[in-house]
C-alpha cells in the first residue's frame, strides 16, 4: 500500500504552503526572465555597452616637387592636460607637478596654471594645451594622480605659409574653410566610424552578445594638388620683390599650363600661417584674390578683343585704322593713356601701344563698321562670355570663387558705351583666374580647359594614382590661325622691351593698367597693374601662362613698370625650371 | 561469490531461443530516487559549467586583441610624428637656409646640347 499523507494534517499543510512558495518565485522568476526579458536585456546593454565614435582622420593634402608629391598638410595629435585640483590637493603633490609641467611642457602651459592646481572649488581646470605626444608620455611616466589628457587631431603646414589661401585652414571645429579644405571638406573628412560593444570594467570590448557593431572609419582622401611648391616659392618671392620695388600693398599671381588648364601656382601677398589662423585679425587675408576679388581686367583684354576680330574675320594685325588719339561712342568720347601714335596705323601698333582707339574701332567693325550695333555687342559677348569664359565661374576647386560681371546686350545696361570700355577691358568684372584661363584657351589654338588645381590622390596604401587628364570644355572658341596670329602680336608687343628675356625663347604678353572704382566713379589716384602673358620654346609650343596683378592704395602703378617685372622674373625663372630648351635667337 | 549479493539470471530461463549461453550480471546495488536526481542535477552542472567556459574562451582573446590594438595605435602615432619631422626637415625653407644649400650658386649660364 503506497503510503500518503492523511487529508487535513499538518504535514499536507506544510507541503501546500511550501508549494504556494515555490509556485511564487517560479511565476516570479517568469514574469522577470521571460515577459520582463526585453527590459532587462535593454537595461543591461545600456550599463555595459559602449558607444564610441571611431574618428576619422582627415585627408592629407599635397604639393608637387616637380613630379613627386610632397606633403603640404598633415595631421598632428596633440594634447590638451587637465587637472582635477581636488585629487591633486588630495595627493599633496602639487608643486611637484607644477615642476615637472614646467620642466617637461615649459612652453604650453598656461599662465598662473600653478593657482590652477589648487582651485578647492573645481573639478576640472585645463593647465596646458598643444601639448606634444612625447610631452604626454614623459608627464603621464611620473604617474602623478589627477592629470588627465585629451588627444586633439591638429592641421600641420611644414610650408609655412606657401600657397595658404590656395589650401585654406581648418577650424576648431574640424571644418575646411576657404582654398581647397573648404572646397573639398567633405572629401578631406571622410565618414567617422562607429563601435557599440559589451565592454568589461576596464571599458575592453569583449565579443559577447550578437549586438556588437563595428562600423570602421572610412578616412578622407589624400590629396595630391597641380601646384608646384618650387615655382609656388619662386611666384611669392617675385610678387615680395615687386610689392617691395612698388611700394605697393598687394599682388596676386597664377601661373597654369595652357594646355591642360593645371594650375601650377597661384598667390596672394599678404598672406597669414594656416597654422595661426586664428590670430589673424583681417580676414580679407584668407580671400584667394585670383577667384575671390572681380576687377576690371583693363588692357589685357585687348587681347580678347582682337582675338574675336580676327576670328570673325573683321580684322587682322596688319589692317589700319586712323588714329586721332579719341573717338566717339554715343555721347561719351574715350581717349588713348598713350598720345602721339595719330594717323594711319595697324592694329599691331594698337596693341602694342594698348591705344584704346583702336579696340573701340573693332568693336566697330565688327558691327557695320561705325557703330557698335547689336550684333556687334552679341557677338563680343558670345566671345567673351560664353567662349572665353568671362563672368563664369571656372569651376575650380577652392571656396569662394566669385562670377564677376558681364552685362549682356538683352539688358538696358548692355548698350554701345559700355560695350566701347568692354573692348579696352573696362565696364565689367572679371578675376585674375577667368582672365588667365580665357587667354589660355586663346593662345593654345582654340581649347578651354577648365583650370584644375588636383593631381590626383594617395591611397591608404601610399600609392600615387594620377587623375587622368580632362578634355577641353569647349574646343574651336577661336581658330587655330587665330590663335596663331595673337600670339605673335602679342611677341611682337613684347618685343619693345629688348633684352629682358633669356635669348632663344619665345615670351609674349600684354601690359594693363586699370581704373580703380571709388564710390561709383574711377578714381585718378589709384590703379591696379597686369600683366598677362605666356612662354616656350617657340610659337607652337606656349608652356605656361602668366598673370600677375599688383596695387597699392591710392598707388597709380603701371603695367609695364610694376607688372611686367614680376612676369619676367617668374618667365625667366621658369625655362630653367621646366629645362625648356631654346629653339632660336 | 555470495550467492545473496550475486546472482546469476540464466537467459535460458527468460528466453525462449536456442544456444543463448549469455548471462547478465545484475548488481544487488541500487541508487534511489533521490541519488539519482542528485546525480543528473551534478552532471547538467558539470554540462553547464564546461558549456560556460567554451562559450567565453573567446573572451579571453579580447585582452590580447585589445593589448596589440593599443600597440597598433602607439606605433601609428609614432609613425605620424615621424612622418611630420620628415615634412619639417623637407620643407623648402628649411632647405633653403640648410648648410649645403648656403654652398651652392647660381650658375652663370646654361647652356643645351642639341640631340
Amino acid at each position: 500500500m503506497k503510503p500518503e499523507l492523511i487529508h487535513g494534517s499538518r504535514s499536507r499543510i506544510l507541503a501546500g504552503a511550501i508549494l504556494a512558495i515555490a509556485a511564487v518565485f517560479v511565476i516570479r522568476l517568469f514574469y522577470l526572465q521571460v515577459i520582463q526579458h526585453g527590459h532587462y536585456v535593454d537595461l543591461a546593454q545600456t550599463e555595459q555597452v559602449k558607444r564610441e565614435r571611431l574618428p576619422a582622420k582627415r585627408g592629407e593634402i599635397y604639393a608637387l616637387n616637380d613630379t613627386t608629391p610632397v606633403k603640404m598638410v598633415l595631421n598632428e595629435t596633440i594634447y590638451t592636460v587637465f587637472v582635477d585640483p581636488v585629487v591633486i590637493i588630495e595627493s599633496g603633490e602639487s608643486e611637484v607637478i607644477a615642476k615637472a609641467l614646467k620642466e617637461i611642457a615649459g612652453g604650453n602651459v598656461r599662465d598662473g596654471f600653478e593657482t590652477q592646481l589648487t582651485k578647492k572649488d573645481s573639478r576640472y581646470q585645463i593647465i596646458a594645451t598643444r601639448v606634444t605626444r612625447t610631452q604626454a608620455e614623459k608627464i603621464k611616466a611620473k604617474e602623478f594622480r589627477g592629470i588627465g589628457f585629451q588627444a586633439v587631431a591638429q592641421r600641420v603646414y611644414p610650408e609655412g605659409q606657401l600657397a595658404a589661401q590656395v589650401l585654406g585652414f581648418v577650424n576648431a571645429e574640424g571644418v575646411g574653410n576657404y582654398g581647397l579644405e573648404g572646397f573639398m571638406n567633405e572629401e578631406l573628412a571622410g565618414v567617422d566610424g562607429r563601435l557599440e560593444t559589451v565592454t568589461d570594467i576596464s571599458d575592453v570590448p569583449l565579443t559577447v552578445g550578437d549586438r556588437n557593431i563595428r562600423v570602421p572609419a572610412q578616412n578622407g582622401k589624400n590629396i595630391v594638388m597641380t601646384i608646384d611648391r618650387n615655382v609656388q616659392s619662386k611666384v611669392e618671392q617675385a610678387l615680395a620683390a615687386g610689392l617691395k620695388r612698388s611700394r605697393a600693398t598687394d599682388a596676386s599671381a597664377v601661373v597654369m599650363d595652357p594646355m591642360t588648364g593645371r594650375v601650377i601656382a597661384m598667390a596672394n601677398l599678404p598672406t597669414y600661417n594656416p597654422a595661426d589662423y586664428y590670430k589673424v585679425t583681417d580676414a580679407a587675408l584668407f580671400n584667394n584674390a585670383t577667384i575671390s576679388a572681380p576687377y576690371e581686367p583693363g588692357s589685357d583684354v585687348k587681347t580678347y578683343t582682337m582675338a574675336t576680330a580676327i576670328d570673325k574675320g573683321v580684322a587682322r594685325a596688319s589692317d589700319t585704322y586712323y588714329n586721332t588719339d579719341s573717338i566717339k561712342v554715343d555721347d561719351r568720347t574715350i581717349g588713348n593713356a598713350v598720345l602721339g601714335h595719330t594717323g594711319v596705323i595697324s592694329f599691331q601698333t594698337a596693341l602694342t601701344w594698348s591705344l584704346n582707339t583702336g579696340f573701340v574701332t573693332l568693336a566697330q567693325r565688327l558691327g557695320d563698321g561705325k557703330q557698335i550695333t547689336r550684333t556687334a555687342r552679341d557677338t563680343m559677348y558670345e566671345y567673351f562670355h560664353d567662349r572665353l569664359g568671362l563672368g563664369q565661374l571656372t569651376g575650380v576647386e577652392l571656396a569662394n570663387e566669385q562670377k564677376g560681371i558681364i552685362i549682356s546686350p538683352n539688358q538696358p545696361d548692355g548698350n554701345a558705351v559700355r560695350y566701347s570700355n568692354m573692348s579696352f577691358g573696362q565696364g565689367l568684372d572679371a578675376t585674375v583666374m577667368q582672365v588667365s584661363a580665357g587667354f589660355s584657351s586663346i593662345i593654345n589654338g582654340g581649347n578651354f580647359y577648365q583650370p584644375t588645381i588636383i593631381d590626383g590622390y594617395i591611397t591608404d596604401e601610399g600609392s600615387y594614382q594620377k587623375a587622368p587628364l580632362k578634355p577641353p570644355v569647349r574646343k574651336s572658341v577661336v581658330k587655330a590661325t587665330t590663335s596663331s596670329e595673337i600670339k605673335e602680336m602679342t611677341h611682337i608687343a613684347r618685343s619693345m622691351f629688348p633684352g629682358i628675356d633669356k635669348p632663344g625663347y619665345y615670351i609674349g604678353g600684354k601690359t594693363g593698367t586699370s581704373q580703380v572704382i571709388r564710390n561709383g566713379v574711377y578714381a585718378d589716384d589709384e590703379t591696379i597693374a597686369t600683366y598677362l602673358g605666356y612662354g616656350g620654346s617657340d610659337r607652337d609650343h606656349p608652356e605656361y601662362v602668366i598673370m600677375v596683378s599688383i596695387h597699392g592704395d591710392h598707388r597709380v602703378l603701371g603695367g609695364s613698370t610694376d607688372a611686367m617685372p614680376i612676369f619676367t622674373d617668374i618667365s625667366n625663372w621658369m625655362l630653367g625650371y621646366l629645362k625648356i630648351q631654346p629653339k632660336g635667337r | 561469490m555470495s550467492p545473496q549479493n550475486n546472482y546469476y539470471v540464466s537467459r535460458r530461463q527468460q528466453n525462449y531461443s536456442r544456444n543463448q549461453n549469455t548471462t547478465r550480471f545484475q548488481s544487488a546495488v541500487k541508487l534511489g530516487p533521490v541519488a539519482h536526481t542528485v546525480l543528473v542535477v551534478l552532471m547538467i552542472i558539470v554540462l553547464g559549467l564546461i558549456y560556460v567556459t567554451q562559450a567565453t574562451r573567446t573572451t579571453g582573446y579580447d585582452y590580447e586583441a585589445q593589448k596589440i590594438d593599443s600597440q597598433i595605435a602607439e606605433y601609428n602615432e609614432q609613425k605620424s610624428e615621424l612622418e611630420v619631422e620628415k615634412a619639417r626637415l623637407t620643407a623648402l625653407e628649411t632647405v633653403k637656409n640648410s648648410s649645403v644649400a648656403k654652398e651652392m650658386t647660381t650658375p652663370s649660364s646654361t647652356q643645351y646640347v642639341q640631340e
